[in-house]
């Protein structure tokens, strides 16, 4: 018997309000779970208040992109998911192995391991690198940036804004999760590794029953045999069970959840969003399953 | 009738060897111009000024006004440029390899990305590149052409032309090419006559009916001159080419994208859009994917182009040929995609981004010129030769610091030609040519282009935006 998956049932809703009515709007959202490894998603949901009909692609990281038109004038713009997603657990650790630069230079994932809009790689980064690990360029070298970034700054909500910089964070001495990410992928660009940024969300642990609140981010890096693995510089090691995915990209900016662009002379306010993610028992997890198979073979037996 | 010239004619400055042997003589090509332009009665003397005034009075500028002031135009000089047919062949046939290159190089970076794998071009570089717009790979353009105007800098140093630049983002300037030739026609028909010179007319014809084959419903394709608007250096361009193609010219909040199809607002009704016609730098073309701020594109645009509703010109993406840091593997592409040698050279170029090459340099620095990879119009130009100790040691550390942002060339000494002095007498300034390059299922140069002058004869850098004119260029049918 291998580990037993856990199951989770994940509400994220954004709520957009303009200080008056626009229209058309045209928005971006990247809200559903992208599976991998241990990963599935059994269940995936997007309402949108007022009601449009969303239309995905799948963006150059492999993201699912749902695109929603507002053709009529409104001055809210809802965007509900619900998802139940089921994580098991890996067997164990990985360990990676690191790259020659001449193998990198001509591999797609280079791209992951150069500086990109909102991770330069300047000479303060390096310095880091240099104080903290020496010249350690091995996997394990990471792991240590990686449970090194909590103890040396405080997590604080507030003390940067979803448009902080890697400066920010030095200079200030607290951050969140984003900013510690964007932290940790220069750390780790500069030591040779392709590392590239992780959106999702934190499932509940040991007895609670469920999370509230906003979204998690992390980091993955590629070893040189191609696989990836994940690491969690807000609470410092390895991810686990509870890291959801969502999005992967070279920093926030490829997997920001929403993005959109509206007529109008209106103010948009800073959109509210609000996160639950709760455990599921396994019938529960089964029937949610069930429903969405149901749901869409309905819908298929109204065609002709 | 055309008097040789006699004795009366004054001497040629030999410095403008573009026009001039070095013994004097003006060069075969130019024989007949120079004569009857240096003869007696000539209407030379004058003809700047006509020229000016023919330019005002059709609103052709270029360049923004300031305060209350009327739009600058370009400075025109009227002693031609001209180019014998031989020439001209060898030259045309070169920038449709490379025009043809630089479009199979834009396929790839979004396509399979085989010339990265293969190390045939720096991933780094193109990975690094704002022109590339990742979110573009896997998109494959109608009838699978990205490059169909472009626009190549060509500079002639010891006799032979070499490539200083390639623009395939929104090259400009074909308009000024074209009203040059007007002007000439109306102030020296008979030397144009004279010296059989090759119509550029067909410049319009073209450009139209390559874009029409883009079109998703050719038989009824609505064409669009997008422009960044009235305070774009190059709007008077935009303006003539919408004009002389048959298209609407719109500015992006014109356009407007519906269930993924691009209408244009006008006169209170909607009408559908095929081909854009873009002049307007890609990342700017959709706040929804790109820059969230540009007001210059609409929203959903780039959908559009991708589920194949609308075409646009140039494709989408093409800017990472544009890349300055990556006009050096120019030649490597020719060899790689198209199997051939290439028939025109790089101006030689360095890598600021590699090490070695960067080193070489700053060590070389009073034969280099150093240019932003990502600007364009000649700002931001520096000449080793002329910095001081401090300028260079600032140089220098500014590649060490930011060696993906700058690009060092060989200071090459550009050829010159006879162009009329402010006191009426002649003098050699720098040139170089910018032909017009339309790829349809083969490459077609336009037989001609704008050829720009150094505002003075010390200055080495020709760009309209740095007070450089133009002149009318010439192709001779034999």
């Amino acid at each position: 018997m291998g580990p037993q998956p856990l199951t989770f049932a994940v509400s994220h809703h954004t709520l957009l309000r303009y200080s008056e009515a626009v229209a058309p709007s045209y928005n971006e959202v990247r809200m559903r779970p992208r599976d991998r490894g241990g990963q599935r998603t059994l269940a995936f949901a997007l309402i949108t208040s007022p009601p449009s009909v969303p239309r995905s692609r799948v963006d150059f990281f492999g993201n699912t992109v749902h695109r929603i038109d507002i053709g009529d004038l409104h001055e809210t713009l809802g965007m509900a998911v619900e998802t139940v997603v089921e994580s098991t657990p890996p067997r164990r650790r990985p360990a990676l192995r690191p790259w020659r630069r001449p193998d990198l230079e001509r591999d797609a994932r280079l791209e992951f391991a150069l500086a990109s809009p909102r991770v330069p790689l300047w000479s303060v980064t390096a310095g880091i690198l240099r104080d903290w690990v020496g010249e350690d360029r091995s996997f394990d070298a990471l792991v240590e940036l990686a449970t090194r970034i909590p103890n040396q700054f405080r997590y604080s909500t507030g003390a940067t804004t979803v448009d902080s910089t890697i400066d920010d964070l030095l200079s200030g001495g607290a951050g969140v999760c984003q900013d510690f990410s964007h932290l940790f992928l220069a750390l780790a660009r500069h030591a040779g590794w392709p590392a590239r940024y992780v959106s999702g969300y934190l499932g509940p642990t040991g007895e609670l029953e469920s999370t509230a609140g906003a979204s998690h981010a992390w980091v993955e890096v590629c070893g040189a045999e191609g696989a990836w693995a994940g690491l969690d510089p807000t609470h410092g090691g390895h991810v686990g069970p509870h890291h959801l995915r969502l999005a992967v990209g070279r920093d926030y900016g490829d997997v920001a959840p929403h993005r959109g662009v509206y007529y109008g002379t209106a103010k948009a306010a800073a959109p509210e969003v609000t996160v639950r993610v709760t455990r599921m028992s396994e019938r529960a997890a089964r029937t949610a399953e069930r429903g969405t198979a149901l749901h869409w073979q309905q819908q298929q037996q109204q065609q002709g | 009738m055309i008097a040789p010239p006699g004795p009366a004619c004054p001497p040629l400055p030999t410095s403008a060897d573009e026009c001039v042997t070095e013994g004097g003589r003006p060069r075969p090509p130019y024989a007949r111009t120079l004569a009857a332009a240096l003869a007696d009665g000539s209407p030379l003397g004058g003809m700047r000024e006509q020229a000016g005034a023919w330019f005002a009075a059709r609103g052709i500028t270029f360049g923004v006004p300031a305060a209350g002031d009327a739009a600058p135009i370009i400075p025109f000089d009227p002693i031609p440029r001209v180019l014998a047919a031989a020439e001209w062949r060898t030259l045309e046939r070169a920038l449709g390899q490379r025009v043809m290159a630089l479009d199979a190089f834009i396929a790839d970076c979004y396509g399979a990305q085989r010339a990265l794998r293969e190390g045939i071009v720096p991933a780094r570089l193109v990975y690094s590149s704002t022109g590339y717009l990742r979110d573009l790979v896997g998109v494959r353009p109608p009838r699978s052409t990205h490059c169909h105007v472009a626009g190549i800098d060509v500079v002639r140093v010891d006799g032979a032309f070499m490539v200083l630049e390639d623009n395939v983002r929104v090259p400009s300037g074909i308009a000024y090419a074209l009203v040059a030739r007007e002007a000439m026609l109306e102030l020296a028909h008979d030397w144009i006559s004279a010296a059989g010179v090759r119509s550029i007319d067909g410049y319009a014809t073209r450009l139209r009916r390559s874009l029409q084959r883009i079109a998703p419903r050719p038989w009824q394709a609505s064409i669009a001159v997008l422009t960044p608007g009235p305070y774009n250096a190059a709007y008077f361009e935009h303006r003539m080419l919408a004009d002389a193609i048959g298209g609407m010219l719109v500015t992006g909040n014109e356009l407007v994208v519906h269930e993924d199809e691009v209408y244009c607002r006008h006169q209170g009704t909607l009408e559908r859009v095929d081909v854009v016609y873009s002049r307007v730098n890609a990342e700017w073309l959709d706040p929804l994917l790109f820059r969230p701020e540009s007001l210059l594109g609409p929203p959903g645009l780039i959908e559009a182009w991708r589920r194949g509703n609308v075409a646009i010109a140039n494709s989408p993406g093409s800017g990472v040929a544009d890349d300055k840091a990556i006009y050096p593997y120019v030649p490597a592409m020719v060899r790689y995609y198209l199997g051939e040698e290439p028939l025109i050279d790089n101006v030689p170029t360095y890598d600021i981004s590699d090490d070695r090459q960067r080193r070489h340099v700053v060590t070389n620095l009073d034969r280099m010129v150093i240019k932003p990879v990502d600007a364009s119009g000649g700002y931001g130009i520096g000449f080793g030769r002329l910095m001081d100790a401090a300028e260079r040691a600032a140089t220098a550390a500014q590649l060490d610091a930011h060696p993906r942002a700058w690009l060092a060339q060989e200071e090459v000494r550009l050829s010159r030609a006879l162009c009329l002095a402010p006191d009426g007498g002649l003098e050699a300034r720098a040139v170089d040519l910018r032909p017009f390059v339309l790829l349809d299922e083969r490459p077609w140069v336009v037989p001609g282009g704008l050829t720009r002058v150094a505002r003075d004869t010390e200055t080495l850098v020709v760009n309209s935006s740095q007070g450089g004119g133009s002149k009318d260029t010439w192709v001779l049918s034999r």
